[in-house]
């Protein structure tokens, strides 16, 4: 890596090219290295812990008994670790309802939101269409139009025609927010995957649809996965439409459902919104763990389109 | 499309034709672009178009009828109703100390994570976790967190002596709006390192060694090397970001509805309580057409200005 200075610092000059020595150089280079590694670590585990101690607070939180989690101050370790308010939550709440509802409509996005941004994508790349460009400027400004606000339209027509309250209403409004962004990255990506590959296919001779199944697709994976994953993000995350959109407690998702089931009647059971987030936390974790690769490659890539 | 590990039995001379047929120009358009035209169409053009119809009436929620009523919406909230226009100063305060935060955060972690070290593969996908995270899940987290009468930040605080007492973190109608937006960063600052990390990873190496023969030193050559080169992306990340950030609701929705004294109560916000609290849609609706103008005509001064796009390609 090239900001990492360890492996050619011997050989860089002594003085700076003012013809002083700078004090951090008076340092045995050995001392020198040390003094910025300590730094480069202390710095990562700094914002490491930043990111996993709230994680790993609730959840421990959520197996502490109810006198310890409304008490001042307990240590990280809960006193006695109980499951119950787990149960209560599967057994005794709608809880498995919301997260049922939550499943369907994730899988319902990323399916609908990444089939149709890497077709368009492709489309918008490859294809000779009349108006394409302003098609897809189009689709980027709709990006300016507020998500919350662009629920009330939808909800005046979906109630329209009984749309509301259903899995295909919500995954059709999530999807709303995600495609833009989804496309955008999408068009990006496959200007930057050369086209060369597939005529040379076709030369060869594969159809067009061949050379798109079999070329463009496979190469387009790091773009699929980016635009998966924030379809994932979007879906699972959702609160702002299903709130609009989900008025029947049956069909609530997590994000709504804990909020209107636990934070209800004045009294906030604390016990039942952790162990209700430790679950909704499960997914994105489960994620981080075992996806890992194809995460932070994923991610990569998506900012780099 | 998808390689599903077996083959139905097809003769390869029907396959060629059925692929010959999705090659023609019209199915290749029917097949890649109208599901994401038909979509585009259904759930995000005819909605706003309704939105903007629907701005020049009187709708009430549980009445059917549409009165017409010309710009009048348009007239009061833009000259008779200053709640409006504090709830956008709010927005904007919002929004820019959001992106401030976001950026300097976003880019420092970027920066980390641009040097080697062990296990780096498993930090960088806890740094970028946050983003995977509902916003709903971390403001019930930051509540129980920051609860006054019990939150372990109130009293790790008053242990270490930085604060004398447990204090309500969103009572304070000076400061609730910037500590929800401080708590929404726990999040966000994951956007503007993804993005950042990606064009820092696309700087050739030779332009560092080089500036190395030449004597630079560190702050030399991240003054002139690695700004110049995150220019085009910081720009657009913080046009993203903003726009994003001017709209946000869940978080603040969560943490503290409107806000003590209306402290927090940003346009959309003020938008959903007309809509579902007054059951106002038409004005509603004419908020929603006020804000899309000014983020747009923002948004695009500020595109054709920077032209952040021109720099933005995978190297």
């Amino acid at each position: 890596m090239s900001l990492d200075t360890d492996t050619d610092d011997a050989n860089a000059t002594i003085m700076d090219y003012r013809g002083n020595i700078p004090l951090w150089r008076h340092l045995r280079y050995r001392h020198r290295r040390l003094l910025r590694r300590s730094i480069l670590y202390i710095g990562i585990a700094m914002v490491t812990m930043a990111i996993l101690l709230p994680v790993l607070w609730m959840l421990v939180s959520a197996v502490r008994p109810i006198s310890e989690i409304i008490t001042r101050n307990p240590s990280l370790l809960p006193s006695t670790v109980t499951v119950e308010h787990f149960s209560t939550l599967f057994f005794d709440s709608r809880f498995p309802i919301y997260l049922r509802n939550t499943v369907i409509v994730t899988v319902g996005v990323v399916f609908m939101a990444t089939t149709a941004a890497t077709l368009g994508g492709y489309g918008l790349t490859r294809i000779d269409i009349p108006f394409k460009r302003t098609f897809a400027r189009g689709v980027l400004f709709t990006y300016m139009f507020p998500p919350v606000l662009l629920a009330i339209p939808m909800y005046i027509l979906w109630s329209n025609i009984g749309m509301i309250n259903t899995y295909l209403g919500l995954i059709l409004a999530i999807t709303a927010r995600v495609l833009p962004f989804s496309l955008w990255l999408m068009w990006k990506f496959f200007l930057n995957v050369p086209y060369s590959l597939e005529e040379s296919a076709q030369m060869a001779g594969a159809t067009r649809f061949q050379a798109f199944k079999d070329v463009a697709l496979p190469m387009a994976k790091p773009g699929i996965i980016a635009v998966a994953i924030l379809a994932f993000a979007f879906a699972w995350g959702d609160y702002t439409m299903a709130l609009i959109l989900m008025t029947d407690l049956d069909m609530y998702v997590i994000t709504t459902g804990i909020e209107a089931s636990f934070f209800a009647g004045g009294q906030i059971q604390w016990g039942l919104v952790l162990a209700g987030s430790a679950v909704a936390l499960l997914p994105p974790l489960v994620f981080v763990y075992f996806l890992q690769k194809y995460y932070v490659h994923g991610m990569s890539a998506g900012g780099a389109l | 499309m998808i390689d599903v590990g077996f083959s139905l039995p097809v003769s390869r001379e029907r396959k060629d034709a059925l692929y010959e047929f999705l090659s023609q120009r019209y199915m290749m358009i029917a097949l890649t672009v109208l599901p994401v035209f038909l979509l585009f169409t259904l759930i995000l053009a005819f909605p706003i178009l309704w939105a903007v119809g629907a701005s020049f009436h009187d709708i009430h929620a549980f009445d059917p009828e549409w009165t017409w009523v010309g710009v009048e919406n348009y007239v009061h909230y833009l000259f008779a109703d200053s709640v409006f226009w504090e709830s956008l100063g709010l927005s904007a305060a919002f929004a820019v100390v959001s992106v401030t935060l976001h950026v300097t955060i976003g880019t420092a972690v970027a920066l980390l994570l641009n040097y080697t070290f062990p296990y780096k593969k498993f930090v960088s996908a806890v740094l970028f976790l946050p983003f995977l995270i509902p916003t709903a899940i971390l403001g019930f987290g930051v509540g129980y967190m920051m609860n006054s009468t019990f939150g372990i930040v109130n009293w790790t605080l008053v242990d270490l002596g930085i604060l004398e007492t447990t204090r309500p973190w969103f009572g304070n109608p000076d400061t609730a709006l910037y500590v929800v937006a401080a708590v929404n960063s726990w999040k966000f600052y994951a956007l503007v390192t993804i993005m950042v990390y990606a064009r820092l990873q696309s700087i050739p190496k030779e332009h560092y060694e080089t500036a190395k023969i030449m004597g630079a030193n560190a702050w030399e050559r991240f003054r002139d090397i690695t700004l110049p080169n995150l220019r085009g992306v910081l720009f657009l990340v913080i046009l993203l970001d903003g726009i994003w950030m001017f709209f946000k609701f869940d978080i603040i929705w969560i943490l503290t509805g409107d806000g003590p004294s209306d402290s927090t109560r940003i346009s959309v916000i003020y938008a959903y309580q007309i809509a579902f609290e007054r059951t106002a849609l038409g004005d509603a609706a004419a908020i929603s057409v006020l804000l899309f103008l000014i983020v747009g005509a923002g948004a695009l001064t500020y595109f054709y200005v920077l032209e952040p796009e021109e720099e933005v390609r995978a190297e």
